[in-house]
């Protein structure tokens, strides 16, 4: 199941949270190199994790298995302050566009497969959750070797920019517009029709 | 300068929205890629190892080689050797065909691919390594007499090659949806094609040209998504559209 977590039930999510820190220092600083984000006390937190942030966990046997995190654009978010070279023109802002960051599966999911399984549950997660929030886009970059397989979720991605390399990796930035078909097309990979959020927020006609 | 290359990709992929098939999506690629020099093209997932050549065919998703080269390729098995696919196992990046030909040179099989393709003027290319989402690999690459990527244009040609790829695999998607309907002179030809007729014997039977044959074995090798007249024959007689 995913758990939704935000500002109204975080409190509830104490020792999830602190599981969600740790996998996010394990894949992001340990696998990745993503050094300027290491922490001391090897709980990954950054400036972005406000009260806005919006944590999708995607829980088994009471682990946190996978992660990814959503922020609203009308703040200030990773593509608006960190990489906006990414960008070429306006960025899109809107309460109708989230930034979708912080996408990690943990290390014990990542067999052959699996992976894929566990990324396909958080995307299923994110367009049910965005659809029950008017939520119709997501801005997010990814290593260009990424975009295929995301393209074949069927959500619809436009180029920002033009790919750059960051940290030896062609990166591209896109907007991805997601509707019915997307969740249609998820749930099919998944080969579950099922809602993935442990409280369901779309209703039955939508999808 | 970037910012027209970024507007030229957008147009790119809005006309790659309109295309309803490989061979337009090939058509297209054609025009945005002349620049570069590109004649041929393949776009496909690349068959495990050991796969037999009649079975290698059905994981091309756009083949824009000549003919004869396919079929020879084909038919020496070429396809485990050629050095540009096996270097896919090594490089998730593109890279030009140049640049790796020197680390199989030790090979007298890739290296006779590489001087027959030459042949074919199929002579320099890039490759681009793609991954599809259940992780098989997949590729595609452009070649010519003359082609040649400019490195600051690689990512874009990666990026043109990945939404080419995508589409291609909606296309399929909505392909096998689609119930195929061969029309009645189409299955009279295919049948006959089966029964080891060739096009003229067949164009005698039915009492018309060898160019009408010719003609209905090409729509209906279109619509079975085949590669050649064999591929269709073959599928046809699979999906049981003849006896």
């Amino acid at each position: 199941m995913i758990h939704v977590v935000d500002a109204a039930n975080i409190s509830q999510y104490r020792h999830e949270m602190e599981e969600v820190w740790r996998l996010r220092h394990k894949v992001f600083v340990e696998e990745k190199g993503w050094t300027d984000l290491a922490k001391p006390d090897g709980r990954e937190i950054d400036q972005f994790d406000t009260p806005e942030a919006v944590h999708l966990l995607v829980m088994e046997g009471g682990a946190v298995i996978g992660y990814s995190r959503l922020l609203p654009t009308t703040r200030p978010h990773l593509l608006s302050e960190v990489f906006p070279h990414l960008c070429e023109g306006d960025l899109p802002r809107g309460p109708r566009i989230w930034e979708w960051t912080r996408q990690a599966v943990a290390p014990a999911h990542r067999a052959r497969g699996t992976s894929r399984l566990v990324t396909v549950r958080l995307m299923a997660g994110i367009v049910e959750w965005g659809m029950a929030h008017g939520v119709t886009s997501l801005v997010t970059m990814m290593p260009l070797m990424y975009l295929l397989p995301f393209l074949d979720t069927h959500f619809r991605a436009i180029p920002l920019g033009l790919p750059t390399v960051i940290d030896g990796e062609r990166t591209i930035a896109v907007r991805a517009e997601f509707d019915t078909r997307t969740l249609k097309r998820l749930r099919t990979m998944r080969g579950d029709a099922t809602p993935v959020l442990a409280t369901p927020m779309v209703s039955e006609h939508a999808a | 300068m970037s910012r027209k290359t970024l507007d030229l990709t957008l147009a790119y992929l809005r006309s790659l929205d309109r295309t309803a098939s490989a061979h337009d999506v090939a058509a297209l690629l054609r025009t945005v890629l002349d620049r570069y020099g590109v004649e041929h093209m393949l776009a496909g997932t690349i068959p495990d190892p050991g796969t037999p050549p009649g079975r290698q065919y059905g994981h091309a998703l756009l083949d824009g080689m000549p003919t004869e080269w396919i079929r020879r390729y084909a038919m020496r098995g070429y396809l485990f050797r050629d050095a540009t696919v096996r270097h896919m196992a090594f490089s998730q990046e593109p890279f030009a065909w140049t640049d790796i030909a020197a680390r199989y040179k030790d090979d007298p099989i890739s290296v006779r691919v590489m001087h027959e393709a030459g042949e074919f003027g199929i002579r320099a290319g890039v490759t681009i390594p793609l991954m599809t989402l259940d992780a098989k690999l997949a590729g595609a690459s452009f070649s010519g007499r003359h082609m040649e990527v400019p490195p600051e244009d690689v990512g874009t040609l990666q990026l043109i090659a990945t939404y080419a790829f995508a589409q291609l695999l909606l296309l399929q998607g909505t392909a096998a949806k689609a119930p195929i309907r061969l029309t009645s002179r189409e299955r009279e030809v295919l049948q006959w094609a089966a029964d080891g007729k060739t096009a003229w014997e067949i164009g005698e039977i039915l009492g018309i040209s060898q160019k009408g044959v010719e003609h209905h074995l090409g729509t209906s090798r279109r619509k079975l998504g085949a590669l050649n007249g064999v591929q269709a024959v073959a599928t046809a007689l699979r999906m049981g559209l003849i006896a």
